[in-house]
């Protein structure tokens, strides 16, 4: 069973291999997708085994799959289908009009399942060393994903996430230097000292002085990573300037691995220093983040923007729910976690049609979108709605667990703050759209070749299905509430 | 109070008011040499101090009285300083007050004489230069007040024989983190306190860049002799200070004559060896801007505190 | 190598790397500051060097002799030649000046002092008590980032925060796992290799590399 945690991170890295040498062309511009499905049905696999007979570990314990890692395989393979199947119809149209050349399509094929390998490391290392350097090795790979454009606006994004990304990763490694200093200091075996599971398992003998002095840098470099504010200010630019399908994978999946993270290292200082520590920061970022971004979803004038800043949103909700720690709070981040996943990518995936069907990124140039693209526009809306937690949508079902859970653990004034800062993103976000996608088009200008532009219908058949899944999720949520309550009953206090 | 303390003391003054000039005048020496000109001899300072004493004594109707003390001010905190920092033995008669605070304090003073006799004389490079001198003592002085007090950390105490006679004893401590850093942040206040390059040049009358040589601009005759003299004496005492307090070997530790002349021996070949480093160093470099002096500064003086963080932390 | 000359040796080589941390925000000439850095990666180098040979491990004197030659030769030289590529030798602008960025650094020490006081009370070694060196010098390496408006004085910030990492990677456990350390090498490297590649790129884009001029996206 060991051997599909090692083939694992190895699919996609074959497939970067075989792009690398092979080009972006007809016979291997399908393979990410395949490589997407195979890695969701290794994390299925892998699911199922967990479920029966417990964790698996590979290289000498270095490596180690859990239920929380099952399902953020799983995770990481449905957001990856849906970008690269995307990348596919995406690079096609950049290429018909000259937007690129082959040989960018290629890099960018290639550091997708770059970036999608090193996910996979990080939900696997069970070595919070090797954890560290995937989580790096991911802001590297996507930094030239943002500067795939090369023009002023993606050069100064891709600086800005590089820069800043960087210091808050190194800030973390700080943060895993002095885990591993303190591990060592109360007698960790050297090869042992750095991995999860014997860290949780000698919590209580940590010393809890300098493992705070630890944690705080931690919580700091991976929320910077995951866009928590107030270190968040990367995020929109990077965002907003990274091709759409590099966008989704992005705010689909990479900011949840640094809350994976995160999360992991908050069960070391929950049984080490009681949950009040790491409470009181996760929960100051939480509260903080829903309201820059809610301050500027209202006057946001860029749609990709606004999706940037609702991830901001999405990541202090679950932030949120990581303060609480309850059971319950912790099945519902992860909930959160998947919801956002599909619709955020699905959404993201939309802007990109959008953009190549009317040549803008600003909310005022798109007018009657419902009219002339139907389709986009029906996806779009959908995914918004999904986005702000409406039925049958899971969100709705993972916003109202943690409603419960933190009036259960006595944050209810954490709550009503999260819900009024959530009612004025509702209202924003529906007026934004309302703008964009009903009304009569003429205004605008649209671009005439542009309007030749057709969704494919691969494109569709995903982009629907992402959706179907969100929906089916939030009715029912039987096929994974076994493996959900299971992981969060990994994290949960 | 001994009375060989005292006659420890008293040499020790006579001795450094001696070879000030001396001192002076090789630093020329050196850099003329390495300039390719032929220079001075040595001993001209001592002709132009010999010179200067011997005209007549030019005092400007607009000055106060304090125009008129201020050289002596100077030259007898220079004189007395010069008695009481280490330079022979650790053992000075005026060890009970040969303390850190009084030595920077002493040496303020000149320095506060002499901007305020440049601001008495009413002109306005006098008024400049006290300015400029201001500017960087505020900073200079807490900055040797920092780097010793690092060094007095480890001894426990701030008397400058005690910190000397404990180097002495643990040789190690010489080549401490603490006691590095002291040195550089000591070094670069050496330089600006004397007036060096890249501070200030003391060979150079141009108006827009001189400091010291602009507070001075009014005295004239016995009056210049004297103040002089005295940056003579402030250059050995700074520089000795730093050959001493770091390299303290070959001071005596008793006041035997016979011990007390090693001491002499070895305390002037550190001061020819520095001033002539120094001097040649002058050679290769600029005189930074006026706005840089500052920075300058600032870097030395959070050296003496990286100094003073190092000795609490690291010891 | 007695005790003594161990603790002279590593304070020294520790001390040298918090100190050209200042002498890099001290200095104007952009090679000139390169050079500060690559100072300091021997300093760092050394560090681990001696803390190699007094304990007698082999595999810490091999990689304190890659960490010398990756952060005191390769990457400096990576920056230099960016410095040089856009012939701009000079740093002209900072958003404070140098006295009070120098104070800030100062101020800085002392709370990676105060910060890292329970973590050096877990142990009495000389190493340890010189581990709040290498937080400053990460500290130092963000105000850096933050006060300068040149995209290579942003790299050299970010050189000098990974320098300050691996200075308590080594004091505090002696380097981590060499898989580990090599993996971080790794990264550190191909991150250095494409901020240099963002250089040229921003260079290409807007006619220089003041990153004031970086104002196209905005809320």
């Amino acid at each position: 069973m060991s051997d599909l945690i090692v083939v694992l991170p190895l699919v996609p890295a074959l497939t970067a291999a075989v792009i690398a040498t092979g080009g972006w062309r007809k016979a291997t511009m399908w393979l990410p997708t395949v490589s997407c499905l195979t890695v969701g049905g290794i994390g299925i696999t892998l699911a199922v085994r967990v479920l029966q007979s417990g964790p698996i570990t590979a290289f000498s314990g270095q490596f180690r799959v859990d239920a929380l890692g099952a399902l953020m395989i799983i995770l990481i393979g449905a957001v990856g289908t849906i970008a690269n199947t995307y990348s596919v119809a995406y690079l096609r149209t950049e290429l018909a009009t000259a937007a690129t050349t082959p040989h960018r399509a290629r890099l960018f094929g290639v550091l997708m399942q770059l970036t999608i390998a090193a996910m996979c490391v990080v939900v696997t290392a069970d070595n919070l060393g090797v954890l560290w350097v995937a989580i790096e090795t991911t802001t590297i790979a996507t930094v030239l994903l943002v500067g795939h454009r090369r023009d002023r606006a993606s050069v100064e994004a891709s600086w800005k996430y590089l820069v800043l990304g960087s210091v808050g990763v190194a800030t973390a490694l700080m943060g895993t230097v002095l885990v591993y200093f303190v591990s060592r200091q109360s007698g960790g075996d050297p090869s042992t000292a750095l991995n999860w599971s014997s860290l949780v398992e000698r919590a209580p003998h940590l010393d809890p002085g300098a493992l705070r002095v630890a944690m705080g840098f931690v919580i700091v470099g991976y929320g910077t990573k995951a866009g928590l504010a107030p270190l968040h200010s990367w995020l929109p630019d990077a965002y907003s300037q990274a091709p759409a399908p590099a966008a989704a994978l992005m705010a689909g999946a990479l900011s949840t691995m640094s809350m994976y993270a995160l999360l992991r290292f908050k069960v070391i200082a929950d049984i080490a220093l009681g949950a009040s520590y790491v409470r009181t920061l996760l929960l100051a970022a939480a509260l903080l983040s829903l309201v820059t971004a809610a301050s500027l979803m209202v006057t946001q004038r860029d749609y990709k923007r606004l999706l940037a800043y609702s991830s901001v949103e999405h990541m202090g909700l679950i932030a949120l729910a990581a303060a609480i720690g309850s059971p319950l709070a912790m099945t519902a981040a992860l909930l959160h976690m998947i919801g956002n996943g599909l619709a955020k990518s699905v959404a993201f995936s939309a802007t990109g049609e959008m953009l190549f069907a009317t040549g803008t990124t600003r909310i005022d140039g798109v007018r009657g979108l419902l009219h002339q693209r139907p389709f986009i526009a029906t996806t779009l809306g959908l995914s918004l709605l999904a986005l702000l937690g409406l039925p049958p949508f899971s969100i709705l079902a993972s916003e109202l667990a943690i409603v419960r859970a933190g009036i259960a653990d006595g944050l209810a004034w954490a709550i009503a703050i999260a819900l009024v800062v959530m009612l004025a993103i509702f209202t924003a976000v529906l007026v934004h759209a309302l703008n964009m996608l009903a009304g009569s088009p003429g205004g605008a200008t649209v671009p005439s070749e542009s309007t030749a532009h057709v969704t494919s219908l691969t494109v569709r058949v995903t982009l629907v299905s992402g959706l179907l899944v969100a929906a089916a999720i939030g009715i029912t949520i039987w096929p994974i509430s076994q493996l959900l309550h299971t992981a969060a009953e990994v994290l949960a206090r | 109070m001994s009375a060989t303390g005292i006659a420890v003391a008293m040499l020790q003054v006579v001795l450094t008011i001696a070879a000030a000039p001396l001192l002076v005048g090789m630093m020329r020496l050196v850099r003329a040499r390495l300039e390719g000109r032929v220079g001075a001899p040595i001993r001209q300072p001592w002709r132009d101090l010999r010179k200067l004493l011997r005209k007549e004594r030019m005092v400007s109707a607009n000055t106060g009285w304090v125009f008129s003390i201020a050289p002596l001010v100077l030259l007898a905190s220079a004189a007395l300083v010069a008695g009481i920092v280490p330079f022979l033995s650790t053992r000075s008669a005026l060890d009970q007050v040969g303390d850190l605070f009084a030595v920077v304090y002493l040496l303020l003073l000149g320095t506060v004489f002499l901007s305020l006799a440049g601001l008495d004389a009413g002109t306005a490079f006098g008024g400049m230069g006290a300015s400029r001198e201001m500017t960087i003592a505020a900073i200079a002085e807490p900055t040797v007040l920092v780097a010793i007090f690092a060094l007095s950390v480890s001894t426990g105490s701030s008397n400058l024989g005690a910190i000397v006679a404990a180097t002495l004893a643990h040789p190690s401590t010489a080549a401490s983190p603490e006691s590095l850093l002291a040195f550089a942040a000591l070094a670069v206040v050496t330089i600006a306190e004397t007036g060096r390059i890249p501070v200030d040049n003391p060979a150079t009358h141009l108006e827009l860049t001189m400091i010291h040589e602009a507070m001075i601009l009014e005295y004239s005759g016995p009056d210049l002799a004297m103040v002089e003299l005295a940056a003579h004496l402030r250059l050995v005492v700074f520089l000795g200070l730093l050959a001493n307090l770091f390299v303290p070997w070959g001071i005596a530790t008793t006041v035997q004559p016979l011990h007390l002349a090693a001491a002499a021996a070895a305390v002037a070949i550190k001061l020819v060896a520095l001033a002539a480093t120094i001097a040649a160093i002058e050679v290769f470099i600029a005189k930074v801007r006026l706005f840089r002096v500052p920075e300058l500064l600032a870097a030395s003086f959070v050296l003496a505190f990286l100094a003073v963080t190092a000795s609490f932390f690291l010891a | 190598m007695n005790d003594t000359a161990f603790v002279q040796l590593l304070d020294i080589a520790a001390g040298l790397v918090l100190v050209t941390s200042f002498a890099a925000l001290w200095l104007r000439r952009l090679v000139a500051v390169a050079r500060v850095i690559a100072v300091q990666g021997v300093a760092l180098a050394a560090v681990a060097f001696v803390i190699g040979l007094y304990e007698h491990e082999n595999e810490l004197v091999a990689v304190s002799l890659m960490v010398g030659a990756l952060r005191g030769v390769v990457l400096p030289g990576l920056i230099l030649r960016a410095v040089r590529a856009g012939d701009e030798r000079r740093e002209v602008e900072s958003l404070i000046n140098v006295p009070a960025a120098l104070l800030a650094a100062s101020g800085l020490t002392l709370i990676a002092y105060a910060a890292t006081r329970d973590v050096v009370a877990l142990s009495s070694t000389p190493q340890v008590r010189a581990l709040p060196l290498g937080v400053a010098v990460m500290l130092i390496g963000m105000l850096l980032i933050v006060t300068r408006r040149k995209a290579v004085l942003q790299i050299m910030g970010v050189l000098m925060l990974d320098n300050g990492i691996a200075l308590v990677m080594f004091l505090g456990t002696s380097g981590v796992p060499l898989a580990v350390e090599l993996g971080i090498a790794s990264d550190v490297l191909l991150a250095m290799f494409i901020l240099q590649v963002l250089t040229s790129r921003i260079r290409n884009k807007f006619g220089g590399t003041d990153l004031d001029q970086l104002r196209e996206l905005r809320d």
